[in-house]
Protein backbone atom coordinates (compact mmCIF):
# COMPACT_ATOMS: atom_id res chain seq x y z
CA UNK A 1 0.00 0.00 0.00
CA UNK A 2 2.81 2.39 0.82
CA UNK A 3 4.72 2.11 -2.46
CA UNK A 4 6.82 5.22 -3.10
CA UNK A 5 5.71 8.15 -5.28
CA UNK A 6 1.98 7.32 -5.51
CA UNK A 7 1.23 10.60 -7.31
CA UNK A 8 4.03 10.14 -9.82
CA UNK A 9 3.01 6.57 -10.57
CA UNK A 10 -0.66 7.52 -10.98
CA UNK A 11 0.30 10.37 -13.29
CA UNK A 12 2.48 8.12 -15.46
CA UNK A 13 -0.17 5.40 -15.39
CA UNK A 14 -2.80 7.82 -16.62
CA UNK A 15 -0.67 9.11 -19.48
CA UNK A 16 1.10 6.17 -21.07
CA UNK A 17 -1.36 6.07 -23.97
CA UNK A 18 -0.68 9.68 -24.79
CA UNK A 19 3.06 9.05 -24.43
CA UNK A 20 2.88 6.27 -27.00
CA UNK A 21 1.05 8.61 -29.37
CA UNK A 22 3.68 11.34 -29.08
CA UNK A 23 6.48 8.79 -29.45
CA UNK A 24 4.89 7.51 -32.65
CA UNK A 25 4.55 11.07 -33.96
CA UNK A 26 8.22 11.82 -33.33
CA UNK A 27 9.34 8.52 -34.86
CA UNK A 28 7.16 9.15 -37.93
CA UNK A 29 8.62 12.63 -38.41
CA UNK A 30 12.21 11.37 -38.16
CA UNK A 31 11.62 8.41 -40.48
CA UNK A 32 9.94 10.73 -42.94
CA UNK A 33 12.55 13.49 -43.01
CA UNK A 34 15.99 12.07 -42.31
CA UNK A 35 16.11 9.34 -45.03
CA UNK A 36 15.42 12.04 -47.61
CA UNK A 37 18.71 13.81 -46.86
CA UNK A 38 20.98 11.80 -49.24
CA UNK A 39 18.75 12.63 -52.20
CA UNK A 40 18.29 16.25 -51.17
CA UNK A 41 21.48 17.27 -49.40
CA UNK A 42 24.82 18.43 -50.73
CA UNK A 43 25.84 21.78 -52.16
CA UNK A 44 24.86 20.97 -55.76
CA UNK A 45 21.67 19.06 -54.91
CA UNK A 46 18.14 19.89 -56.00
CA UNK A 47 17.32 20.96 -52.45
CA UNK A 48 20.20 23.43 -52.45
CA UNK A 49 19.01 24.81 -55.79
CA UNK A 50 15.43 25.09 -54.55
CA UNK A 51 16.56 26.87 -51.43
CA UNK A 52 18.63 29.28 -53.50
CA UNK A 53 15.46 30.36 -55.28
CA UNK A 54 13.69 31.19 -51.99
CA UNK A 55 13.79 34.73 -50.60
CA UNK A 56 16.79 35.00 -48.24
CA UNK A 57 14.57 36.35 -45.45
CA UNK A 58 12.45 33.20 -45.58
CA UNK A 59 15.52 30.97 -45.52
CA UNK A 60 16.79 32.79 -42.48
CA UNK A 61 13.42 32.75 -40.77
CA UNK A 62 13.14 29.00 -41.22
CA UNK A 63 16.77 28.50 -40.22
CA UNK A 64 17.47 26.72 -43.50
CA UNK A 65 20.81 28.45 -44.12
CA UNK A 66 22.76 25.31 -43.24
CA UNK A 67 20.31 22.83 -44.66
CA UNK A 68 22.79 21.33 -47.06
CA UNK A 69 24.84 19.77 -44.24
CA UNK A 70 23.60 16.71 -42.33
CA UNK A 71 23.66 18.57 -39.02
CA UNK A 72 21.98 21.66 -40.45
CA UNK A 73 19.37 19.53 -42.20
CA UNK A 74 18.51 17.53 -39.05
CA UNK A 75 18.28 20.66 -36.93
CA UNK A 76 16.21 22.69 -39.36
CA UNK A 77 13.78 19.95 -40.33
CA UNK A 78 13.34 18.07 -37.06
CA UNK A 79 14.73 19.72 -33.91
CA UNK A 80 14.00 23.25 -35.05
CA UNK A 81 10.65 22.64 -36.74
CA UNK A 82 8.44 19.56 -36.60
CA UNK A 83 10.12 18.07 -33.54
CA UNK A 84 9.98 21.46 -31.82
CA UNK A 85 6.26 21.73 -32.52
CA UNK A 86 5.63 18.20 -31.25
CA UNK A 87 7.52 18.55 -27.97
CA UNK A 88 6.04 21.99 -27.27
CA UNK A 89 2.50 20.73 -27.77
CA UNK A 90 3.16 17.64 -25.63
CA UNK A 91 4.86 19.67 -22.90
CA UNK A 92 2.10 22.28 -22.87
CA UNK A 93 -0.68 19.69 -22.82
CA UNK A 94 0.93 17.69 -20.01
CA UNK A 95 1.95 20.77 -18.04
CA UNK A 96 -1.56 22.23 -18.28
CA UNK A 97 -3.26 18.97 -17.35
CA UNK A 98 -1.04 18.22 -14.34
CA UNK A 99 -2.48 20.90 -12.04
CA UNK A 100 -4.93 23.26 -13.76
CA UNK A 101 -6.61 20.52 -15.79
CA UNK A 102 -6.98 18.29 -12.75
CA UNK A 103 -8.34 21.21 -10.75
CA UNK A 104 -10.95 22.02 -13.41
CA UNK A 105 -12.05 18.41 -13.67
CA UNK A 106 -12.48 18.27 -9.88
CA UNK A 107 -9.78 15.72 -9.09
CA UNK A 108 -7.26 18.01 -7.42
CA UNK A 109 -9.52 18.92 -4.50
CA UNK A 110 -9.93 15.29 -3.45
CA UNK A 111 -6.23 14.51 -3.86
CA UNK A 112 -5.26 17.51 -1.73
CA UNK A 113 -7.81 16.50 0.92
CA UNK A 114 -5.68 13.41 1.51
CA UNK A 115 -2.40 13.10 3.40
CA UNK A 116 -0.21 14.85 0.84
CA UNK A 117 1.31 18.31 0.90
CA UNK A 118 0.77 20.63 -2.02
CA UNK A 119 4.53 20.76 -2.53
CA UNK A 120 4.59 17.02 -3.00
CA UNK A 121 1.71 17.12 -5.48
CA UNK A 122 3.46 19.81 -7.54
CA UNK A 123 6.86 18.10 -7.40
CA UNK A 124 5.68 14.58 -8.25
CA UNK A 125 3.45 15.75 -11.09
CA UNK A 126 6.14 18.06 -12.46
CA UNK A 127 8.58 15.17 -12.30
CA UNK A 128 6.13 13.00 -14.20
CA UNK A 129 5.94 15.55 -17.01
CA UNK A 130 9.74 15.90 -17.05
CA UNK A 131 10.20 12.12 -17.27
CA UNK A 132 7.85 11.89 -20.24
CA UNK A 133 9.60 14.76 -22.01
CA UNK A 134 12.99 13.17 -21.29
CA UNK A 135 11.73 9.99 -22.90
CA UNK A 136 10.71 11.91 -26.03
CA UNK A 137 14.15 13.60 -26.22
CA UNK A 138 15.92 10.30 -25.62
CA UNK A 139 13.84 8.54 -28.26
CA UNK A 140 14.57 11.32 -30.76
CA UNK A 141 18.31 11.12 -30.03
CA UNK A 142 18.32 7.33 -30.39
CA UNK A 143 16.45 7.45 -33.70
CA UNK A 144 18.69 10.22 -35.06
CA UNK A 145 21.70 8.13 -34.04
CA UNK A 146 20.21 5.07 -35.74
CA UNK A 147 19.45 6.97 -38.94
CA UNK A 148 22.81 8.79 -38.90
CA UNK A 149 24.63 6.15 -40.94
CA UNK A 150 21.89 5.05 -43.38
CA UNK A 151 20.96 8.65 -44.13
CA UNK A 152 24.60 9.77 -44.42
CA UNK A 153 24.08 12.63 -41.98
CA UNK A 154 27.66 12.59 -40.68
CA UNK A 155 26.67 13.42 -37.08
CA UNK A 156 28.82 12.87 -33.99
CA UNK A 157 27.61 11.57 -30.61
CA UNK A 158 28.51 14.78 -28.69
CA UNK A 159 26.39 16.78 -31.14
CA UNK A 160 23.41 14.44 -30.74
CA UNK A 161 23.69 14.59 -26.95
CA UNK A 162 24.00 18.38 -27.05
CA UNK A 163 20.99 18.90 -29.32
CA UNK A 164 18.93 16.44 -27.26
CA UNK A 165 19.69 18.46 -24.13
CA UNK A 166 18.66 21.67 -25.89
CA UNK A 167 15.51 19.99 -27.28
CA UNK A 168 14.53 18.70 -23.84
CA UNK A 169 15.25 22.16 -22.43
CA UNK A 170 12.73 23.75 -24.79
CA UNK A 171 10.10 21.18 -23.86
CA UNK A 172 10.84 21.63 -20.16
CA UNK A 173 10.48 25.39 -20.43
CA UNK A 174 7.03 25.16 -22.05
CA UNK A 175 5.99 22.53 -19.47
CA UNK A 176 7.14 24.54 -16.45
CA UNK A 177 5.53 27.68 -17.88
CA UNK A 178 2.22 25.81 -18.21
CA UNK A 179 2.66 24.35 -14.72
CA UNK A 180 3.45 27.72 -13.13
CA UNK A 181 0.56 29.53 -14.80
CA UNK A 182 -1.76 26.61 -14.11
CA UNK A 183 -0.74 26.50 -10.44
CA UNK A 184 -1.18 30.28 -10.15
CA UNK A 185 -4.56 30.57 -11.87
CA UNK A 186 -6.12 27.13 -11.78
CA UNK A 187 -7.24 27.70 -15.36
CA UNK A 188 -6.21 25.23 -17.99
CA UNK A 189 -6.71 27.63 -20.87
CA UNK A 190 -4.27 30.15 -19.36
CA UNK A 191 -1.73 27.42 -18.71
CA UNK A 192 -1.97 26.18 -22.29
CA UNK A 193 -1.77 29.69 -23.67
CA UNK A 194 1.34 30.45 -21.64
CA UNK A 195 3.13 27.18 -22.45
CA UNK A 196 2.50 27.49 -26.17
CA UNK A 197 2.91 31.27 -26.07
CA UNK A 198 6.46 31.22 -24.72
CA UNK A 199 7.45 28.76 -27.46
CA UNK A 200 5.86 30.83 -30.22
CA UNK A 201 7.33 34.05 -28.86
CA UNK A 202 10.76 32.45 -28.72
CA UNK A 203 10.43 31.17 -32.28
CA UNK A 204 9.33 34.55 -33.60
CA UNK A 205 12.07 36.48 -31.78
CA UNK A 206 14.62 34.03 -33.14
CA UNK A 207 13.26 34.31 -36.69
CA UNK A 208 13.39 38.12 -36.59
CA UNK A 209 16.84 38.03 -34.99
CA UNK A 210 18.02 35.86 -37.87
CA UNK A 211 17.16 38.52 -40.44
CA UNK A 212 20.07 40.90 -39.91
CA UNK A 213 23.06 41.58 -37.71
CA UNK A 214 21.44 44.56 -35.95
CA UNK A 215 18.55 42.35 -34.79
CA UNK A 216 20.80 39.49 -33.75
CA UNK A 217 20.45 40.60 -30.11
CA UNK A 218 16.83 39.41 -30.15
CA UNK A 219 18.01 35.82 -30.34
CA UNK A 220 19.63 36.29 -26.95
CA UNK A 221 16.13 36.88 -25.54
CA UNK A 222 14.59 33.87 -27.25
CA UNK A 223 14.41 30.45 -25.58
CA UNK A 224 14.50 29.00 -29.09
CA UNK A 225 17.71 30.96 -29.64
CA UNK A 226 19.14 29.70 -26.33
CA UNK A 227 18.55 26.18 -27.57
CA UNK A 228 19.66 26.32 -31.17
CA UNK A 229 21.45 29.52 -32.18
CA UNK A 230 24.88 27.90 -31.96
CA UNK A 231 23.76 24.77 -33.85
CA UNK A 232 24.55 22.29 -31.05
CA UNK A 233 24.20 19.28 -33.35
CA UNK A 234 27.25 20.51 -35.23
CA UNK A 235 29.17 22.57 -32.67
CA UNK A 236 28.35 20.75 -29.42
CA UNK A 237 26.78 22.02 -26.25
CA UNK A 238 26.07 25.72 -25.77
CA UNK A 239 26.44 25.76 -22.00
CA UNK A 240 25.20 29.31 -21.55
CA UNK A 241 22.08 28.58 -23.60
CA UNK A 242 21.38 25.37 -21.67
CA UNK A 243 21.89 27.19 -18.36
CA UNK A 244 19.32 29.79 -19.42
CA UNK A 245 16.79 27.14 -20.52
CA UNK A 246 17.10 24.97 -17.44
CA UNK A 247 17.63 27.88 -15.04
CA UNK A 248 14.43 29.59 -16.19
CA UNK A 249 12.60 26.26 -15.93
CA UNK A 250 13.88 25.79 -12.38
CA UNK A 251 12.63 29.24 -11.40
CA UNK A 252 9.23 28.43 -12.91
CA UNK A 253 9.15 25.13 -11.01
CA UNK A 254 9.68 27.03 -7.76
CA UNK A 255 6.93 29.48 -8.77
CA UNK A 256 4.65 26.47 -9.35
CA UNK A 257 5.19 25.14 -5.83
CA UNK A 258 4.81 28.52 -4.13
CA UNK A 259 1.70 29.45 -6.12
CA UNK A 260 -0.03 26.13 -5.43
CA UNK A 261 0.74 26.33 -1.71
CA UNK A 262 -0.78 29.78 -1.35
CA UNK A 263 -3.99 29.48 -3.27
CA UNK A 264 -7.59 28.39 -2.69
CA UNK A 265 -8.36 25.35 -4.80
CA UNK A 266 -11.51 25.41 -6.90
CA UNK A 267 -13.92 22.55 -6.40
CA UNK B 1 -17.44 17.70 32.25
CA UNK B 2 -16.65 18.94 28.77
CA UNK B 3 -16.32 16.44 25.99
CA UNK B 4 -13.26 16.65 23.73
CA UNK B 5 -14.15 18.42 20.50
CA UNK B 6 -13.49 16.83 17.13
CA UNK B 7 -13.86 20.16 15.46
CA UNK B 8 -14.40 23.70 16.49
CA UNK B 9 -14.69 27.00 14.68
CA UNK B 10 -14.68 30.51 16.08
CA UNK B 11 -15.95 33.47 14.08
CA UNK B 12 -14.89 31.66 10.92
CA UNK B 13 -15.26 33.86 7.86
CA UNK B 14 -14.58 33.34 4.17
CA UNK B 15 -15.01 35.93 1.49
CA UNK B 16 -14.92 35.29 -2.25
CA UNK B 17 -14.56 38.65 -3.91
CA UNK B 18 -17.54 40.56 -2.54
CA UNK B 19 -19.47 37.47 -1.47
CA UNK B 20 -19.36 36.48 2.18
CA UNK B 21 -19.65 32.70 1.99
CA UNK B 22 -19.02 32.25 5.71
CA UNK B 23 -19.97 35.10 8.00
CA UNK B 24 -18.65 34.30 11.46
CA UNK B 25 -19.39 30.62 11.99
CA UNK B 26 -19.13 29.31 15.56
CA UNK B 27 -19.45 25.57 15.87
CA UNK B 28 -18.37 22.92 18.35
CA UNK B 29 -18.67 19.28 17.38
CA UNK B 30 -18.02 16.83 20.23
CA UNK B 31 -15.93 13.78 19.39
CA UNK B 32 -17.90 10.62 18.72
CA UNK B 33 -21.08 12.30 17.53
CA UNK B 34 -22.83 12.39 14.20
CA UNK B 35 -23.24 16.08 13.59
CA UNK B 36 -25.33 17.37 10.72
CA UNK B 37 -25.18 20.77 9.14
CA UNK B 38 -28.19 21.66 7.08
CA UNK B 39 -29.12 24.61 4.99
CA UNK B 40 -30.22 25.56 1.51
CA UNK B 41 -27.80 25.62 -1.41
CA UNK B 42 -25.40 28.52 -1.06
CA UNK B 43 -25.66 28.59 2.73
CA UNK B 44 -21.92 27.91 3.07
CA UNK B 45 -21.92 24.20 3.93
CA UNK B 46 -19.44 23.24 1.23
CA UNK B 47 -17.22 26.27 1.92
CA UNK B 48 -17.10 25.35 5.60
CA UNK B 49 -16.04 21.79 4.86
CA UNK B 50 -13.40 22.85 2.34
CA UNK B 51 -11.89 25.18 4.94
CA UNK B 52 -11.70 22.27 7.40
CA UNK B 53 -9.73 20.25 4.82
CA UNK B 54 -7.44 23.20 3.98
CA UNK B 55 -8.57 23.11 0.36
CA UNK B 56 -9.41 26.78 0.82
CA UNK B 57 -8.21 29.21 3.49
CA UNK B 58 -10.41 31.24 5.82
CA UNK B 59 -10.46 35.03 5.52
CA UNK B 60 -10.98 35.46 9.25
CA UNK B 61 -11.57 33.51 12.41
CA UNK B 62 -10.21 30.19 13.50
CA UNK B 63 -10.81 26.51 12.97
CA UNK B 64 -9.47 23.54 14.89
CA UNK B 65 -9.84 20.03 13.56
CA UNK B 66 -8.88 17.11 15.83
CA UNK B 67 -6.94 19.62 17.88
CA UNK B 68 -4.95 21.14 15.01
CA UNK B 69 -5.31 24.18 12.81
CA UNK B 70 -6.08 22.80 9.32
CA UNK B 71 -3.83 25.52 7.91
CA UNK B 72 -0.77 24.02 9.63
CA UNK B 73 -1.92 20.46 10.32
CA UNK B 74 -0.72 19.28 6.91
CA UNK B 75 -0.70 15.67 5.74
CA UNK B 76 -0.49 14.33 9.31
CA UNK B 77 -3.85 15.88 10.13
CA UNK B 78 -5.57 14.97 6.85
CA UNK B 79 -4.46 11.36 7.27
CA UNK B 80 -6.94 11.24 10.18
CA UNK B 81 -9.83 12.62 8.11
CA UNK B 82 -12.00 11.03 5.43
CA UNK B 83 -13.57 13.51 3.03
CA UNK B 84 -16.33 13.28 0.49
CA UNK B 85 -16.58 16.44 -1.66
CA UNK B 86 -19.98 17.87 -2.40
CA UNK B 87 -19.42 17.93 -6.11
CA UNK B 88 -17.66 14.65 -6.62
CA UNK B 89 -16.35 14.34 -10.15
CA UNK B 90 -14.51 11.17 -10.99
CA UNK B 91 -13.30 10.58 -14.51
CA UNK B 92 -10.95 8.49 -16.55
CA UNK B 93 -10.14 5.01 -17.72
CA UNK B 94 -8.84 3.99 -14.30
CA UNK B 95 -10.86 1.29 -12.51
CA UNK B 96 -12.51 1.91 -9.18
CA UNK B 97 -10.08 -0.47 -7.53
CA UNK B 98 -7.01 1.28 -8.97
CA UNK B 99 -8.40 4.66 -7.93
CA UNK B 100 -8.94 3.41 -4.38
CA UNK B 101 -5.37 2.07 -4.35
CA UNK B 102 -4.19 5.51 -5.32
CA UNK B 103 -6.14 7.18 -2.53
CA UNK B 104 -5.01 4.50 -0.08
CA UNK B 105 -1.42 5.35 -1.04
CA UNK B 106 -1.93 8.95 0.02
CA UNK B 107 -3.98 8.44 3.18
CA UNK B 108 -3.78 6.52 6.41
CA UNK B 109 -3.18 2.80 6.84
CA UNK B 110 -5.87 0.73 5.12
CA UNK B 111 -6.82 -2.69 6.40
CA UNK B 112 -6.55 -5.37 3.72
CA UNK B 113 -9.92 -6.13 2.16
CA UNK B 114 -11.56 -2.90 3.39
CA UNK B 115 -12.24 -1.63 -0.11
CA UNK B 116 -13.96 -4.85 -1.18
CA UNK B 117 -16.01 -5.06 2.00
CA UNK B 118 -17.27 -1.50 1.69
CA UNK B 119 -17.92 -1.83 -2.05
CA UNK B 120 -19.89 -5.02 -1.53
CA UNK B 121 -22.06 -3.44 1.15
CA UNK B 122 -22.89 -0.52 -1.09
CA UNK B 123 -23.28 -2.69 -4.18
CA UNK B 124 -20.42 -1.21 -6.19
CA UNK B 125 -18.38 -3.01 -8.87
CA UNK B 126 -14.74 -1.99 -8.36
CA UNK B 127 -13.56 -3.45 -11.66
CA UNK B 128 -15.49 -1.00 -13.82
CA UNK B 129 -13.83 2.06 -15.23
CA UNK B 130 -14.56 5.15 -13.21
CA UNK B 131 -15.58 7.17 -16.26
CA UNK B 132 -18.34 4.69 -17.12
CA UNK B 133 -19.96 4.71 -13.66
CA UNK B 134 -23.36 6.30 -13.06
CA UNK B 135 -23.66 9.27 -10.70
CA UNK B 136 -24.88 7.02 -7.91
CA UNK B 137 -22.01 4.58 -8.36
CA UNK B 138 -19.46 7.39 -8.40
CA UNK B 139 -20.98 8.60 -5.14
CA UNK B 140 -20.55 5.10 -3.69
CA UNK B 141 -16.90 5.14 -4.77
CA UNK B 142 -16.50 8.54 -3.09
CA UNK B 143 -17.98 7.13 0.11
CA UNK B 144 -15.70 4.08 0.00
CA UNK B 145 -12.59 6.27 -0.31
CA UNK B 146 -13.75 8.41 2.63
CA UNK B 147 -14.41 5.41 4.93
CA UNK B 148 -11.48 3.33 3.62
CA UNK B 149 -8.83 4.15 6.23
CA UNK B 150 -11.29 4.30 9.16
CA UNK B 151 -10.46 7.94 9.90
CA UNK B 152 -11.17 9.57 13.25
CA UNK B 153 -13.23 12.22 11.52
CA UNK B 154 -15.47 11.87 8.49
CA UNK B 155 -16.39 15.07 6.65
CA UNK B 156 -19.15 14.21 4.20
CA UNK B 157 -20.67 16.85 1.97
CA UNK B 158 -24.14 15.80 0.79
CA UNK B 159 -23.27 12.12 1.17
CA UNK B 160 -26.58 10.61 0.07
CA UNK B 161 -27.02 12.63 -3.09
CA UNK B 162 -27.60 10.27 -5.97
CA UNK B 163 -28.02 7.17 -3.78
CA UNK B 164 -31.17 5.09 -4.05
CA UNK B 165 -33.17 4.45 -0.84
CA UNK B 166 -31.75 0.98 -0.19
CA UNK B 167 -28.16 2.20 -0.45
CA UNK B 168 -29.10 5.17 1.73
CA UNK B 169 -30.15 2.72 4.44
CA UNK B 170 -26.82 0.91 4.13
CA UNK B 171 -25.04 4.24 4.34
CA UNK B 172 -26.93 5.08 7.54
CA UNK B 173 -25.80 1.72 8.93
CA UNK B 174 -22.20 2.64 8.08
CA UNK B 175 -22.65 5.91 9.96
CA UNK B 176 -23.98 4.12 13.03
CA UNK B 177 -21.08 1.68 12.98
CA UNK B 178 -18.62 4.54 12.60
CA UNK B 179 -20.17 6.28 15.59
CA UNK B 180 -20.07 3.08 17.63
CA UNK B 181 -16.36 2.76 16.88
CA UNK B 182 -15.84 6.27 18.20
CA UNK B 183 -15.44 8.01 14.85
CA UNK B 184 -16.90 11.49 14.52
CA UNK B 185 -19.08 12.27 11.52
CA UNK B 186 -19.67 15.79 10.26
CA UNK B 187 -22.11 15.71 7.38
CA UNK B 188 -24.13 18.21 5.44
CA UNK B 189 -27.39 18.03 3.63
CA UNK B 190 -30.26 20.03 2.33
CA UNK B 191 -32.38 16.90 2.67
CA UNK B 192 -33.40 16.93 6.30
CA UNK B 193 -34.81 13.44 6.41
CA UNK B 194 -31.25 12.21 5.98
CA UNK B 195 -30.06 14.17 9.01
CA UNK B 196 -32.91 13.18 11.25
CA UNK B 197 -32.12 9.48 10.93
CA UNK B 198 -28.37 9.69 11.20
CA UNK B 199 -27.44 12.71 13.25
CA UNK B 200 -27.64 13.35 16.96
CA UNK B 201 -27.03 17.10 16.60
CA UNK B 202 -27.90 19.55 13.90
CA UNK B 203 -26.65 23.01 13.02
CA UNK B 204 -28.74 25.10 10.68
CA UNK B 205 -26.66 27.26 8.38
CA UNK B 206 -28.06 30.09 6.35
CA UNK B 207 -26.26 32.78 4.37
CA UNK B 208 -22.94 31.88 5.98
CA UNK B 209 -24.20 32.03 9.56
CA UNK B 210 -25.24 29.39 12.07
CA UNK B 211 -28.88 30.14 12.85
CA UNK B 212 -29.35 27.45 15.44
CA UNK B 213 -27.72 24.38 16.90
CA UNK B 214 -30.03 21.77 18.27
CA UNK B 215 -30.29 18.09 19.00
CA UNK B 216 -32.47 16.06 16.70
CA UNK B 217 -34.57 15.14 19.75
CA UNK B 218 -35.16 18.80 20.49
CA UNK B 219 -36.13 19.38 16.88
CA UNK B 220 -38.51 16.48 17.24
CA UNK B 221 -40.08 18.22 20.25
CA UNK B 222 -40.97 21.16 18.07
CA UNK B 223 -41.81 18.91 15.15
CA UNK B 224 -45.01 19.21 13.22
CA UNK B 225 -47.12 16.06 12.97
CA UNK B 226 -49.95 15.60 10.54
CA UNK B 227 -52.88 13.75 12.09
CA UNK B 228 -55.98 12.31 10.45
CA UNK B 229 -58.71 10.67 12.55
CA UNK B 230 -62.03 9.15 11.51
CA UNK B 231 -64.52 9.42 14.34
CA UNK B 232 -67.89 7.77 14.85
CA UNK B 233 -71.05 8.97 16.64
CA UNK B 234 -70.08 12.61 16.97
CA UNK B 235 -71.24 15.83 15.35
CA UNK B 236 -68.90 18.32 13.72
CA UNK B 237 -69.63 20.89 16.41
CA UNK B 238 -69.03 18.38 19.19
CA UNK B 239 -65.72 17.30 17.66
CA UNK B 240 -64.60 20.86 17.02
CA UNK B 241 -65.26 21.85 20.61
CA UNK B 242 -63.02 19.10 21.97
CA UNK B 243 -60.32 19.19 19.33
CA UNK B 244 -59.70 22.94 19.47
CA UNK B 245 -58.75 22.45 23.11
CA UNK B 246 -55.72 20.30 22.14
CA UNK B 247 -52.42 22.15 22.76
CA UNK B 248 -50.47 22.88 19.59
CA UNK B 249 -53.32 22.10 17.22
CA UNK B 250 -53.74 24.02 13.98
CA UNK B 251 -55.13 23.70 10.47
CA UNK B 252 -58.17 21.75 11.66
CA UNK B 253 -60.46 20.50 8.92
CA UNK B 254 -63.61 18.48 9.47
CA UNK B 255 -65.58 16.66 6.82
CA UNK B 256 -68.54 14.29 7.01
CA UNK B 257 -66.91 11.60 4.92
CA UNK B 258 -66.84 8.69 4.63
CA UNK B 259 -70.43 8.76 5.90
CA UNK B 260 -71.51 8.21 8.63
CA UNK B 261 -68.02 8.94 9.98
CA UNK B 262 -66.49 12.33 10.57
CA UNK B 263 -62.91 12.88 9.34
CA UNK B 264 -60.74 15.32 11.25
CA UNK B 265 -57.40 16.43 9.79
CA UNK B 266 -55.07 18.75 11.65
CA UNK B 267 -51.46 19.34 12.59
CA UNK B 268 -49.92 19.16 16.04
CA UNK B 269 -46.85 21.16 16.93
CA UNK B 270 -44.90 19.75 19.84
CA UNK B 271 -45.87 16.80 22.08
CA UNK B 272 -48.52 14.43 20.76
CA UNK B 273 -49.79 13.39 24.17
CA UNK B 274 -52.61 15.94 24.51
CA UNK B 275 -53.96 14.90 21.14
CA UNK B 276 -54.07 11.22 22.09
CA UNK B 277 -55.85 11.98 25.35
CA UNK B 278 -58.45 14.14 23.65
CA UNK B 279 -59.16 11.62 20.90
CA UNK B 280 -59.65 8.88 23.49
CA UNK B 281 -63.02 10.43 24.35
CA UNK B 282 -64.34 9.55 20.90
CA UNK B 283 -64.93 6.32 19.09
CA UNK B 284 -61.92 6.32 16.79
CA UNK B 285 -62.43 4.23 13.64
CA UNK B 286 -59.16 5.16 12.00
CA UNK B 287 -56.08 7.11 13.10
CA UNK B 288 -53.02 8.15 11.10
CA UNK B 289 -50.19 10.10 12.74
CA UNK B 290 -47.44 10.82 10.27
CA UNK B 291 -43.75 10.65 11.14
CA UNK B 292 -42.78 14.12 12.37
CA UNK B 293 -41.48 16.15 9.51
CA UNK B 294 -38.34 17.92 10.69
CA UNK B 295 -38.16 19.60 7.34
CA UNK B 296 -41.16 21.71 8.25
CA UNK B 297 -39.81 22.63 11.66
CA UNK B 298 -36.46 23.59 10.26
CA UNK B 299 -38.01 25.57 7.46
CA UNK B 300 -39.69 27.51 10.20
CA UNK B 301 -36.28 28.13 11.74
CA UNK B 302 -35.09 29.43 8.38
CA UNK B 303 -38.05 31.71 8.35
CA UNK B 304 -37.41 32.96 11.88
CA UNK B 305 -33.79 33.50 10.92
CA UNK B 306 -34.83 35.65 8.03
CA UNK B 307 -37.26 37.80 9.91
CA UNK B 308 -35.07 38.19 12.95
Amino acid sequence: MSAPFPLLRRSLGDSWRSLIGWSAGIAAALFLYLPLFPSLGGAGSQMAKLINTLPPQLIKALGYAQITTGGGYTESTFYGLIGFVLIVIAATAWGSAAIAGDEESGGLELTLAHAVSRTRVAVERGLSVLLRLAWLALLSGLLVGALNGPSALGLGLPGIVAVSAAYLGLGTLSATTALAVGASTGRRVYATGAGAGIAILGYVLNAIGNQQKSLEVLRAWSPYGWAYRHTPLVHGADWAGLALLYGTSAVLAVVTVIALRRRDIAG
Amino acid sequence: MTLPLALETAALGKTFGRTRALDGVDLAVPAGTVFGVIGPNGAGKTTLMRVLLDVIRPSSGEARVLGSDPRTGGPALRRRIGYLPGELRLEGRITGRALLNYYAGISGEVRPGSADRLAERLGLDLDRRVGTLSKGNKQKLGLVQAFLHEPELLVLDEPTSGLDPIVQQEFLALLREARDRGQTVFLSSHVLSEIQQAATDVAVLRAGRVITVSTVDALRQTAIRHVRAELEGVTAEGARRVLTGIPGLSALELSATPSPRLTASFTITGPIDGCVKALAGFTVAELVVEEPDLEESVLRLYHDGETR
